[in-house]
């Protein structure tokens, strides 16, 4: 049977004392998909990947792994078809990049030849036999990218990978995570609290606010949410509005302005010839367009940090 | 065997055996001066006198030895973070087993290494016939069982808090509860202790004569209880110390 979603979570929920840091998640991240995870500061994004690799023990719910229901006995046998890099790196500063990824390497019983395969891909090559504890913050990041890659597992859940790494790396990381589905057919959960780049990775979305999913679709599906109107103002909106209603056409007012869907040019220019025969005087004719920011905004609160 | 096998990996350049040879180097050096040119009735009970000396200075600078071994090697995952993606591969059950199995057998090189220097200097000072070999084995075994519920106590605790002032903090305090405890009695029940219930040889000193008299221990109940309990006390230490482990989320 071939397996849909690699992830599927039921109601999965985190609770720490009285604060319920994710509530009822039901996540679902199909395969070949590189899943933006999307959500304020403190969301609840680093607990749900958490709970997702067992590191975190789930309060209520269930995750499924590749079709299969994990527990604490199967977990590790899950798991090893899945990288991961979970907040900040993991390594031993006193071993060169070169030994911390043998020892993981070791673990995950892959080829050796593994190690150079990932050290090229992330392009550690020269810091290879360098001590880790002398990398920069960059260099460690790739290295924890280079580590998750390790075995090139079926899944790489990534929690806001490009921390930490320069305008470059940060191009670099995209436009790897962009490739692992189609070169080397993973899929890729990555967690950001930056819309504009899980809008450069991803191809799907979930955006979480206060530990609640309150989107999940294709990004495409929440582009066109990003929908465009035209805005007029006039000195007299109520003959206006029902000018437009005779037309047939919805009419929505936020402030001065009244909202009608985008139109035809023609139609516009029909629409301004009427006010005038009307008298209504026309004050202005504008486009607008509905954001990402602003649907990342109205989905997650204004108060919350892009 | 994989993951104990890179325990060792792990320590490389940590300088975790340098550290152990070094305070072993002290207890050498002491030897080297202590028995330096011994008097007639010194050679004859030699042999005992070694295993007496053993004794008090493991009593003495052990426990710290036993602190600093397991938090060289927990630190080194808590400093790099390394719970949360060794955890995706092993189970902490696995992790912390490989971890406890590691510093026994550094334990048992460490001790291994300090009694056949000990014996060779036996040798070399000329002490009359061999070592008895029965008790020199069995002070190894409980030196190893007294020194192994130390070590599991205190990985327990270094691997549980990150910030390893806490595990050391604590073993000072327990090799000054060790030392403070050779003044008052000859066995107790306190982890700290289990060296000093683990003597096999005790002394009497002549203060007219200038003279020690070392005798093997007739152990009393309470004595080989305090024995027991050093076996007690691994079991307990590493359950509670695997248990800990396990519950904390990475």
């Amino acid at each position: 049977m071939a397996v849909t979603n690699l992830i599927e979570t039921t109601n999965l929920t985190k609770q720490y004392g009285k604060v319920r840091c994710v509530n009822a998640l039901n996540m679902k991240v199909p395969q070949g998909a590189v899943y933006g995870f999307l959500g304020p500061n403190g969301a609840g994004k680093s607990t749900t990947l958490k709970m997702i690799l067992g590191l975190a023990k789930p309060t209520d719910g269930s995750i499924t792994l590749f079709g299969i229901p994990a527990n604490e006995k199967n977990r590790i046998k899950l798991l090893a078809d899945t990288g991961s890099l979970i907040e900040s790196p993991s390594y031993y500063g006193h071993l060169t990049g070169e030994e911390n990824l043998h020892i993981l390497q070791t673990l995950k019983g892959c080829p050796k030849e593994n190690i150079d395969e990932v050290i090229n891909i992330v392009r550690l090559n020269e810091a290879r036999k360098k001590k880790v504890a002398h990398y920069s913050l960059g260099m460690k990041q790739r290295l924890g990218l280079a580590a998750a890659l390790l075995g090139f597992p079926k899944l790489l859940i990534l929690d806001e990978p490009t921390n930490g790494l320069d305008p470059a790396g940060i191009q670099e990381m995209r436009e790897l995570i962009c490739t692992l589905p189609s070169h080397y057919g993973i899929t890729v959960v990555v967690s950001s609290h930056l819309l504009s780049e899980i809008d450069q990775m991803a191809d799907h979305v979930g955006i979480i606010r206060h530990g609640e999913l309150v989107y999940q679709n294709t990004l495409e599906s929440l582009h066109s949410h990003a929908k465009q109107q035209i805005a007029l103002r006039t000195d007299q909106p109520a003959t206006t509005i029902s000018l437009l209603h005779q037309d047939g056409i919805e009419v929505s007012k936020e402030e001065d302005y009244l909202l009608i869907p985008m139109l035809e040019d023609e139609y516009v220019a029909h629409l301004c010839r009427k006010m005038i025969e009307h008298h209504i005087a026309l004050y202005r004719v504008e486009k607008r367009e509905k954001s990402l920011e602003d649907i990342f905004l109205s989905l997650t609160g204004k108060e919350s940090s892009l | 065997m994989k993951t104990l096998l890179l325990e060792f990996y792990k320590i490389k350049r940590r300088n975790v055996w340098l550290t152990m040879f070094a305070m072993l180097s002290v207890q050498l050096l002491w030897g080297l001066w202590a028995f330096r040119d011994p008097k007639d009735w010194e050679l004859q009970c030699g042999w005992m006198s070694l295993l007496y000396h053993l004794s008090l200075l493991d009593g003495i600078m052990v426990p710290t030895m036993m602190a600093v071994l397991a938090s060289r090697l927990a630190d080194i995952e808590h400093k790099g973070n390394t719970y949360k993606q060794l955890e995706t591969l092993r189970s902490a059950g696995s992790l912390y087993h490989a971890k406890a199995i590691c510093g026994c057998i550094i334990i048992m090189l460490l001790f291994a290494v300090q009694f056949v220097f000990f014996i060779l200097l036996g040798y070399a000072l000329g002490y009359e016939g061999n070592p008895d070999l029965k008790y020199y084995l069995l002070s190894y075994v409980l030196k190893i069982a007294s020194n192994l519920s130390l070590f599991l106590l205190q990985l327990a605790l270094s691997m549980f808090f990150a910030n390893q002032m806490v595990p050391l903090v604590a073993g000072l305090g327990g090799s000054m509860a060790a030392l403070l405890l050779m003044f008052v009695t000859t066995y107790s029940f306190l982890p700290w202790g289990g060296n000093l219930s683990a003597a096999l040889v005790m002394s009497e000193w002549d203060e007219t004569t200038r003279i020690s008299t070392y005798f093997y221990r007739a152990f009393s109940s309470v004595e080989t209880a305090a024995v027991v309990c050093i076996f007690v006390w691994i079991v307990v230490f590493y359950a509670a110390g695997r248990i800990l482990f396990t519950r904390r989320e990475a």
